[in-house]
């Protein structure tokens, strides 16, 4: 993939506000926001908003050198996360693998787009996986199946894993996965 | 674009100068808003004037030894390395290491088959591992010694040896709920097989196993027993003299899992009476890769073999063969050589400081940290609470208030350099007992230091704070 720092040149004072919008509600239309980011960017070589926001977040992590901003950023991703039913809090959609409770359900609208809703027990989860609801929610199934693991090794927030690992810990891979997999069944 | 501002006032992606800025916002945490420390001496004297006691005479154990574990001498995530996680592995000190750079550098071999000097010098000092093993856990005879890759290798093979040809339909298997996973799954997996039953000792009101209710439990079905000697999450002890007696009298064998004992504590397998026991050399200083099962050597001779290979035949047909006497019986295939003789070198160095003098150590240690950590806000510690009559094993497994152990772990790792568990620890239902999903870990070796505790403890106070400002 194209090195964040060719896709996305930002001031430091950019980074005084967390970047990325909030996901989108259940409305594709308003899945370009991506665009609306002050920054300018080349064309992601993979040709999807999936790639672009992909890039967006490793630009992002990679800005902050300091672990603590790390867990405060995840922390406040964390926070907007949409609130989740707790009907779908069942055994069905856990994720499997993960040291702490994540679930995730997945859905497709009815202009073939994937829609996905997540949560967790655990903050810094909740903070992984908006990053990925962000990324994936809207978008096409086979751009979600386009993502590769090694990928999410580049938006490494270097939280308690080596992301190049499959680990139980390794909540980014496990969710992916999930995800994954709900949309090659749903192709 | 909707642009969402943050939830606290004091949320800001600050460069590294301002990093401390969630630790100094509370002034109780001023004086512990230092985080990068460059050398042990300076964060011992710092700590030594804040909190603990001012040493004097001669060093603990904590500090004569730790010039003996090169790893320990690290930074991680920009902090000094404070390793609490001994009871998931132990550190391995310059003595194995050598011994394993011995092995390969001067005489590697196959054992038990060449004539020649290496395979002879490598048979001798693999076979020698195992006289330390026996000796160290008091074993009348070596051959009641059988090296496997680790502890839950050593279950399975019990389970599948001695459980496949010894349980029927309706024998009944005791273990408690606090078991770990390895010494719970092989036995459910030979249960289901020959339609036994497995038993389980529930959780009594002080959250320990409930010896009285077990105690009812033993009957003429009862054929085994499976528990832990020490528990890795509640740090709590079991009475395995006593529980051996009770098996016993109904003629039933005991399997005792030893893992959070053998290397804390002198083990004595005659003394305790027990039939079988397993331990595993990654805990006690050794590497990875081998323990070892001790069965009483009639039990052994008495067992088919668990897995088919080279070593463990006497003659092999087209048609059958013939099998070795224990322990070869049991070490099918080339066994782990390095790994038992750095094994034997660990067994030495522990046998250097006493088990004794490591075990009297632990047992202070212990005491202060469950003194610390209990005056931390909100906190759940799981297992009894020390007392004159109750020791517990170095270790705490907790959970605070309304944060995830898991973060807990991820920040005191990140921010504090602190390495801890979180999770399950390997003992589902334990947790779901306890009424939690999982906990955070921390625990301790004789390596370790009341100054270890004390920024472990000032570490999880500002982890604390840090998620408390979130909310």
């Amino acid at each position: 993939m194209l090195s964040p720092t060719t896709l996305f040149t930002l001031s430091s004072s950019s980074f005084n506000s967390p970047l990325f919008p909030k996901p989108n509600t259940f409305t594709p239309s308003k899945s370009n926001a991506i665009n609306a980011i002050n920054a300018p960017c080349t064309k992601p070589k993979l040709g999807s908003n999936v790639a672009h926001k992909l890039s967006n977040l490793a630009a992002e992590f990679t800005s902050l050198s300091q672990p603590i901003d790390r867990v405060k950023r995840l922390l406040h991703y964390a926070s907007l996360l949409p609130p989740f039913l707790d009907a779908d809090r069942v055994p069905a959609n856990r994720v499997g693998g993960c040291a702490t409770q994540v679930w995730v359900v997945a859905e497709m609208d009815e202009r073939r787009r994937m829609r996905f809703r997540a949560d967790s027990d655990s903050e810094i989860s909740k903070g992984f996986c908006w990053c990925l609801v962000w990324m994936l929610d809207g978008a096409k199934p086979e751009d979600v199946l386009m993502v590769d693991r090694d990928d999410l090794a580049d938006i490494n927030v270097g939280l308690g894993m080596s992301l190049k690992a499959h680990s139980r810990t390794n909540t980014w891979h496990n969710v992916l996965f999930t995800m994954q997999t709900a949309a090659k069944d749903l192709l | 674009m909707e642009v969402l501002l943050p939830k606290l006032p004091s949320f800001k992606f600050s460069s590294p100068s301002h990093c401390c800025s969630i630790t100094i916002r509370s002034s109780s945490f001023v004086r512990f808003g230092f985080r990068r420390v460059s050398s042990l001496s300076v964060f011992a004297s710092t700590v030594n004037e804040a909190v603990a006691e001012p040493a004097v005479g001669s060093p603990s154990l904590g500090h004569s030894t730790r010039p003996h574990f090169p790893i320990l001498h690290q930074e991680v995530n920009g902090s000094k390395l404070v390793y609490l996680d001994n009871a998931a592995t132990s550190q391995k000190p310059t003595a194995v290491l050598k011994a394993l750079q011995n092995y390969y550098e001067g005489y590697n071999s196959n054992v038990h088959r060449g004539i020649h000097f290496l395979s002879a010098k490598a048979t001798d000092e693999y076979e020698s591992a195992r006289r330390k093993v026996a000796s160290f856990i008091n074993a009348s005879d070596s051959r009641e010694i059988v090296f496997t890759k680790n502890a839950s290798e050593g279950v399975n093979l019990v389970a599948y040896s001695w459980g496949l040809s010894n349980l029927k339909p309706e024998d009944e298997i005791i273990l408690t709920v606090a078991e770990h996973h390895s010494a719970i799954v092989p036995w459910q997996l030979i249960a289901k097989k020959v339609g036994a039953v497995l038993k389980f000792v529930d959780l009594n009101q002080d959250g320990i196993p409930d010896i009285d209710k077990m105690k009812e439990m033993f009957s003429r079905k009862t054929k085994i027993v499976v528990v832990h000697h020490v528990s890795n999450v509640l740090a709590s002890v079991l009475p395995i003299r006593d529980i051996a007696q009770w098996a016993h009298d109904v003629g039933a064998k005991v399997l005792v899992d030893a893992c959070q004992s053998v290397p804390h504590m002198m083990v004595d397998v005659q003394s305790l009476n027990v039939d079988f026991l397993v331990a595993s050399s990654h805990k006690m200083c050794g590497p990875t890769g081998i323990g070892f099962l001790f069965g009483k050597i009639d039990l052994l001779s008495s067992m088919p073999p668990f897995l088919g290979g080279g070593e463990m035949i006497s003659d092999v047909y087209l048609d059958h063969s013939t099998y070795a006497e224990p322990p070869s019986r049991f070490e099918a295939g080339t066994p782990a050589i390095g790994e038992a003789i750095g094994l034997g070198a660990a067994i030495d160095y522990l046998s250097g400081i006493g088990m004794q003098t490591i075990h009297d150590y632990e047992v202070e240690l212990s005491r202060y940290l469950y003194e610390r950590l209990v005056s931390v806000p909100n906190i759940r510690i799981y297992g009894p609470a020390p007392s004159e009559k109750v020791q517990r094993a170095a270790l705490c497994s907790f959970n605070v208030e309304n944060l995830h152990p898991t973060d807990l772990a991820t920040f005191l790792d990140q921010q504090h350099g602190v390495a801890i568990r979180s999770g399950h620890h390997c003992a589902q239902p334990l947790h779901r007992s306890l009424g939690v999903s999982s906990s955070a870990r921390v625990s301790l070796y004789f390596y370790n230091t009341k100054e270890d505790v004390d920024y472990f403890i000032h570490a999880l106070n500002d982890t604390v704070s840090f998620f408390n400002s979130f909310k």
